[in-house]
């Protein structure tokens, strides 16, 4: 089995005096699909937005590759080589579909302002690149037609595809989707199971929050469960749909 | 496709090139002049708002810091232009560094609010030293601007350094808006959070650009106390501020061209319409008024959508 690449310890999150995650343990093995579900409200996002810096956590800690992220700064974070995407697809609306998925190449190239008004020689070169990373993403994601697009223009759907494709731009060691398949058909549902099977392949590690069962039985290697911040179960998909406490929570409990 | 993207902007210089020597009238290239140093000023402030998202109500006090600036060390202190225009640059961009850091944790009307107390402060400070500003009445007797021993000392020579100093900062700009600095410029705009996550420094950027644009303000500034050999507390206050936030929304937010037609309007009409010059404010609040309830995106906004429109209808007739 591979190594752990990130690592919850005890991790603990309080909004005033709700408790969104209750001392969490877990970790991720590299280059493995894990899925986090639970029902509404227990905390699924939070850990997103504790992993990625968002918030910070009220206590414990969370290390990738070893090193401790937890308290850092998301752009810190992001340039370790955590990427995400959101509940509510976050795009950058005034520009193109190809214009989002060059930000994602943020954190891998260094031209600032001064170099950029004055168009020097690197910073061309520079642009160069980011601009054939950006289509090269765009067609993994399936866009390359609409690069010149307004990402305003696209639908939903398309949108969160989008914001996948500007995640991996930014190479990530961790991709974290948030609910990618809110708002998708069976068909475009399909499509993403796919997309995620050809991220694990480039071998990155992806941690998907999702509802959408079938899909996460489909692709996940690893569940966690939450609940009321908590970790209810961890396994495989087939431990998991075995596990009476799960079934109890989703289905209720038997008198 | 470089030429392509510069087109506008060869025409355009070729345009303002050739314009003063056609005008009889002097008065008109004072106007001229005028819309050039606005059109500086509002290029600054679009990259802030247009581009960035950030909205500030304070512009005018780095106007007026970076004219006061230059316009103390040369006239007072006998300094040579050019330092006293690094002078200013510096002394504008430090003071808007430390104020960006103060208010650009805020947000929406918050950053609004926090900004026109900036731009009250610095009107309030260059009222009450009398002894070093020359108080409310001015400073007068800026001399002209003199660069290695040639002397701006005319209107007509002072039209086209400035539009020569508007058309280098386009092409800046330009660049910047292009560029990998500038797409982390426009990300903010939709979403902090999104930029965040890519790795873009949210707060390092929104200080970054709110010193640039207030340089840009500091250099109109320089111009203008220059061109009219005074200057007052009176351009540093709020109206002059909302003046340039105007033109932005009035010409186009996010549009370099919109900033120069705002400019251009909100410059020209008070001329024309000086003979209702009691009713002014109320035509001049009726076309905000339409412009943003019926153009959003303002007048090169629309003018974009028209053109779209009957490309789109001249292709439908082709094929049908």
């Amino acid at each position: 089995m591979a190594e752990t690449i990130l690592e919850a310890v005890r991790v603990r999150k309080e909004f005033g005096g709700l408790v969104a995650l209750c001392d969490l343990d877990f970790g991720v093995r590299r280059g493995t699909v894990t899925a986090v579900i639970g029902p509404n409200g227990a905390g699924k996002t939070t850990l997103i937005n504790v992993m990625t810096g968002v918030t910070a956590p009220t206590s414990g800690s969370i290390a990738l590759n070893g090193s401790i992220i937890s308290g850092l700064k998301s752009h810190e974070i992001a340039r370790l080589g955590i990427a995400r995407t959101f509940q509510t697809a976050q795009i950058f609306s005034a520009m193109t579909v190809l214009e989002n998925v060059m930000v994602g190449r943020h954190t891998k190239t260094g031209c600032g302002m001064i170099a950029s008004a004055l168009s020097l020689g690197r910073m061309r070169r520079e642009e160069r690149t980011i601009c054939d990373k950006g289509l090269y993403y765009l067609d993994v994601v399936g866009l390359g037609a609409l690069a010149h697009q307004p990402a305003a223009s696209v639908p939903i759907g398309t949108q969160r595809l989008l914001e996948i494709g500007r995640a991996l731009a930014a190479e990530p060691v961790v991709l974290l989707l948030d609910e990618p398949a809110a708002g998708l058909n069976t068909q475009e549902t399909r499509a993403l199971g796919k997309l995620i099977g050809t991220i694990r392949d480039m071998g990155i590690t992806v941690i998907i929050v999702e509802h959408d069962m079938e899909l996460v039985m489909d692709i996940a290697d690893e569940i966690l469960v939450l609940n009321f911040g908590s970790r209810l179960a961890w396994g495989t998909p087939e431990h998991i749909q075995a596990s009476p406490e799960v079934i109890e929570v989703y289905l209720g409990k038997e008198d | 496709m470089a030429i392509k993207r510069h087109l506008p902007l060869m025409l355009f210089g070729c345009a303002a090139a050739v314009l003063p020597l056609g005008l009889k009238d002097p008065y008109y290239l004072g106007i001229l002049v005028f819309i050039g140093i606005f059109s500086i000023a509002t290029m600054g402030l679009n990259l802030l708002m247009g581009y960035a998202g950030q909205i500030s109500l304070g512009h005018a006090a780095f106007y007026a810091l970076g004219a006061y600036a230059t316009g103390l060390l040369t006239a007072k202190y006998n300094v040579h232009f050019l330092p006293a225009l690094i002078a200013a640059i510096i002394v504008t961009a430090a003071i808007a560094y430390v104020i960006g850091i103060a208010c650009l944790r805020l947000k929406g009307h918050y950053l609004a609010v926090a900004t026109l107390a900036v731009g009250e402060i610095v009107f309030i400070c260059l009222n009450a030293a009398v002894g070093f500003t020359g108080g409310p009445s001015g400073l007068a007797g800026i001399p002209s601007i003199e660069i290695g021993g040639f002397s701006f000392d005319s209107d007509f020579k002072f039209y086209y350094l400035v539009w020569a100093v508007f058309i280098l900062l386009f092409i800046l700009t330009a660049n910047i808006i292009n560029s990998r600095s500038g797409r982390a410029l426009r990300c903010l705009h939709s979403s902090e959070i999104a930029a965040a996550a890519m790795g873009i420094n949210v707060t390092k950027l929104k200080v970054q650009v709110f010193v640039l644009s207030a340089v840009y303000a500091a250099l109109a500034g320089v111009l203008y106390g220059h061109s009219v050999t005074f200057i007052s507390p009176q351009s540093s206050d709020l109206m002059f501020s909302v003046k340039l936030l105007t033109m932005i929304v009035v010409g186009g937010m996010g549009n370099l061209w919109g900033g120069v037609l705002g400019a251009a309007l909100l410059t020209l009409l008070p001329e024309m319409l000086s003979a209702f010059h009691d009713y002014e404010l109320i035509i001049y609040g009726s076309i905000l008024l339409v412009i943003v309830m019926f153009l959003p995106d303002g007048l090169m906004g629309g003018f974009e959508a028209l053109g779209n429109k009957i490309i789109r209808k001249v292709r439908a007739r082709g094929r049908g």
